[in-house]
């Protein structure tokens, strides 16, 4: 069943965005998008900043709707689930690590709290499992969540992301506020989780190092287009549109 | 109790106080602060608003018809609304409406409950009673929905982020605004909270005030101003609240996400 162990997970059909500008005009924000995402791999969508990255990996758990094209979650159309649950199932940590009042293991359990579920034990399997995936020590739990350094915060956002156990994972430029062992350290342990979990792991990031490190889709967008799609290594070592090849060329592109 | 007549204000009385403001305007020029014109400019416009006022009220008082009372009553709640309206710098989707809806149902209904149960005058219309206090509940709630609306919208904006992360981890739209619309509320209320704790020590209320010139027993006045007090202060925290209510929804969409122009920060 090796087939059953890859599936297509997430799908994305001929999906725009057009926004209204400040004139009234119609500004197009994303044109023609379509590209699947599968579990247990990480796809990565990387760009120059502005090209409309964050407004479509928003897309993907409802945090606003595209104004033309289809959305699927393992064959379902989305516009068509209640964003509620599927904000369950397809899991965000968003670009800053906002941790709320209260200490991180209250921060753990808001989603729990917002659904107005049991609250796990503190030293259940739930909290254990989260804290495991997202390598956070166990010792931080009593702590205020606002005296956490940042990559402690990215990390404590990334165990509340992964609580419920979602089957999608997004993360918007999960490792821009952090410095290169500390990225590199969470880049390995996003790898670990997508694969242990199968999960389906879709980043938004800049960061090439962190593509080259552990991508295995890539996604190229530009200006609101795809200019390239296919398998990470292929993509970087060999890329084909000239838009990848200039990103690529750029001197400062493997910084960050 | 021995009626006391109060003093009348001649014309000649009034243009000795109007010596003031013209004493003003001549500091001003004195100084250049540049600011002659409209101080000028303002204090006829209190006059001549004022006397219109007063006129209207002479005939509304004569007339003593439940219908002109409630057509000046729906003109203040009209007036407080586009005063409102033109001041406020986050101004929220559909801000007539929700406005409009907590002005009527805040003071409307703290009006004619304190009017009736706790004044209990009769016929229920009469002017000199319902104008004046109505007026201030409007003016006071006024102030509080005002504060509750633009607190709400800058807290919403300062914490889009905090919002959509809520969001992400499965809150409601309610559940993501309700720190925003605690921070809104405690704002709305705060200006009332303080003025209760600082009447008679830092300021004798105006109402209070008046009814003493006008010969009223003071012991008398300050059951009055106690009791409009508490009216003011149910009317602010209705009203903001009615504000807050529905104003946060404007905010968001049916499936609990953050309009367009919140999350791009437009």
């Amino acid at each position: 069943m090796a087939g059953d162990t890859q599936h297509v997970s997430i799908q994305l059909e001929n999906v725009a965005v057009v926004r209204r500008g400040g004139d009234g005009r119609k500004v197009p924000i994303l044109s023609d998008i379509s590209f699947s995402a599968k579990s247990g791999e990480i796809t990565a969508i990387v760009g120059p900043s502005g090209g409309g990255k964050s407004s479509l990996i928003r897309l993907i758990n409802r945090l606003s709707d595209p104004t033309g094209g289809t959305i699927y979650l393992d064959g379902e159309d989305i516009s068509g689930l209640d964003p509620l649950r599927l904000r369950r199932r397809v899991a965000m940590a968003p670009q800053k690590p906002i941790m709320f009042e209260g200490t991180v293991l209250d921060n753990l359990l808001l989603p729990f709290r917002y659904r107005q579920e049991p609250l796990p034990a503190s030293d259940g399997p739930e909290v254990a499992h989260a804290l495991e995936l997202a390598r956070l020590d166990p010792e931080l739990l009593d702590r205020d969540s606002r005296t956490l350094s940042l990559g402690q915060q990215q990390r404590a956002s990334l165990a509340r992301a992964l609580i419920t156990r979602p089957r999608v994972l997004l993360l918007d430029e999960p490792t821009s506020a952090l410095d290169r062992p500390t990225a590199d350290h969470l880049a390995a342990t996003l790898h670990d989780i997508c694969r242990s979990q199968q999960l389906t792991v879709i980043l938004v990031t800049h960061d090439l190092r962190l593509t080259e490190k552990i991508a295995d889709h890539l996604v190229y967008l530009e200006a609101g287009r795809i200019r390239e799609a296919g398998r990470a290594v292929d993509l970087l070592s060999n890329p084909q549109s000239p838009e990848l090849r200039r990103f690529l060329a750029e001197p400062d592109a493997k910084e960050f | 109790m021995e009626e006391v007549k109060i003093v009348n204000l001649g014309l000649p009385n009034l243009a000795l106080a109007y010596g003031l403001v013209l004493l003003t305007i001549g500091l001003a020029r004195l100084r250049r602060i540049g600011q002659e014109g409209e101080i000028m400019w303002s204090s006829v416009r209190m006059v001549v608003q004022l006397f219109a006022v007063g006129y209207l009220l002479h005939l509304v008082f004569d007339v003593r018809s439940p219908l002109a009372v409630i057509a000046i009553l729906l003109a203040m709640a009209g007036f407080a609304l586009q005063i409102m309206g033109a001041r406020i710098s986050h101004r929220m989707p559909h801000f007539y409406r929700v406005m409009g809806i907590a002005i009527l149902i805040g003071c409307g209904g703290v009006t004619f409950l304190f009017c009736g149960l706790v004044v209990g005058y009769s016929p229920w219309y009469e002017p000199r009673y319902l104008i004046p206090l109505a007026g201030m509940i409007v003016g006071n709630a006024m102030n509080g929905a005002s504060l509750a609306a633009e607190r709400l919208g800058a807290e919403i904006h300062e914490r889009r982020d905090e919002i959509e992360t809520a969001l992400c981890l499965g809150a409601t739209s309610r559940q993501a605004a309700d720190t925003a619309v605690r921070h809104a509320f405690r704002a709305a209320l705060m200006p009332t909270t303080n003025t209760m704790a600082a009447m008679g020590i830092v300021s004798l209320p105006g109402m209070m005030t008046g009814q003493i010139l006008s010969g009223i027993e003071p012991i008398v006045a300050v059951r009055y101003q106690i009791a409009i007090m508490c009216a003011i202060t149910g009317a602010v925290a209705i009203t903001a609240f009615l504000v807050l209510f529905q104003g946060y929804r404007s905010y968001f969409t049916k499936a609990h996400q953050l309009t367009e122009e919140e999350y791009t920060g437009q």
